[in-house]
């Protein structure tokens, strides 16, 4: 993606979110990033599916995550 | 401000899952390919610790192919223990690799932008070296204290264990981690670091016998390789989060 396509995204999404932010809002969107960060880990790294194991086999073993 | 720094975590996380690719078919996956030879070895004796096949080979045409293969021969596993082998959608070696990665690379960098709302203060240009170097320590150095970066072929202990000890010492790092450097009163850091102490007094698991197909020596250099890889994926990680975060993210 190009310097100039990443801001459009960027602005596009920030003109469509409001601006005013409460504690309660940041704590939604913290735990909502590392919720979904975590499953995004969780899937590549550890999760027991073959499939998935197979297909980040090396990624597992190069990151260290405790792999067979 | 939240969705711009969320997508500036996922911009830079790509970005670095990109990098640890090109890192990795560098230096880490050529060895993953050298200890598949070795791994269950006609004659070695030893009975295979892992159930990867042989056929993968030395010379640079064959493990070419094996690296374009959709099913290449080191994910052949016997049906036996698995139910079905072969990798998402029949994709190749490569290319597996750069989704995992990719995917990877978003979800630290989701957890590092979401740790960095939720403290107040998300990776600047000037603090993302910091923020990576701690991802670094607390997901891959301390646990690999207990668990290193291992190759195929090596014996280790039960998998569920090793995950959920794994799993353990990389919050507690991160958390110790994180108080050491947020806190300024000395019990605060004495605590935070009882806690990154706590896992390696209770020690990891170990499998009960150390016979391996594979060089030794393989095993150090992967194990090198791999957190080198990994602290520049941090960085790279860090730094880019912080530079995408100054330039599209205003402060608040």
């Amino acid at each position: 993606m190009s310097h100039g396509a990443i801001t459009e995204v960027v602005m596009a999404v920030t003109n469509a979110s409001g601006v005013s932010l409460s504690l309660n809002d940041r704590m939604i969107a913290a735990l909502l990033s590392l919720f979904i960060g975590a499953f995004l880990v969780f899937g590549a790294g550890l999760a027991h599916s073959s499939a998935l194991h197979d297909t980040a086999h090396d990624v597992r073993h190069s990151f260290g995550f405790p792999c067979h | 401000m939240i969705v711009r720094t969320l997508l500036a975590a996922i911009c830079a996380g790509l970005i670095a899952g990109i990098f640890m690719t090109a890192a990795q078919e560098l230096r880490l996956t050529p060895l993953i390919l050298k200890a598949e030879t070795y791994e269950a070895a006609p004659g070695s004796g030893a009975t295979p610790a892992h159930e990867h096949s042989s056929r993968a080979s030395d010379t640079f045409l064959q493990s070419l192919a094996a690296a374009l293969d959709p099913i290449p021969a080191a994910y052949a596993h016997d049906g036996a223990e698995h139910e079905e082998g072969g990798t998402l959608f029949g994709m190749s070696r490569f290319s597996g690799t750069l989704i995992a990665n990719l995917v990877t690379g978003a979800g630290f960098g989701l957890i590092l932008g979401g740790l960095g709302i939720a403290l107040g203060r998300p990776p600047t240009l000037r603090t993302g070296l910091a923020w990576g170097a701690l991802g670094w320590l607390s997901v891959h150095l301390l646990p690999a204290l207990g668990l290193p970066p291992e190759l195929p072929g090596f014996p280790a202990g039960d998998l569920a264990d090793r995950q959920t000890w794994w799993l353990m010492t990389t919050v507690l790092s991160a958390i110790g981690l994180g108080i050491i450097a947020l806190r300024k009163e000395i019990w605060a850091k004495a605590a935070g670091l009882g806690l990154l102490a706590v896992p390696h007094l209770y020690g990891a698991p170990q499998p009960g016998d150390l016979a391996s197909p594979v060089p030794a020596v393989l095993g150090a250099e992967f194990a090198v390789a791999a957190l080198a890889t990994t602290l520049a994926f941090w960085l790279v990680l860090g730094t880019v989060s912080g530079a995408i975060n100054d330039r599209f993210v205003p402060k608040t």
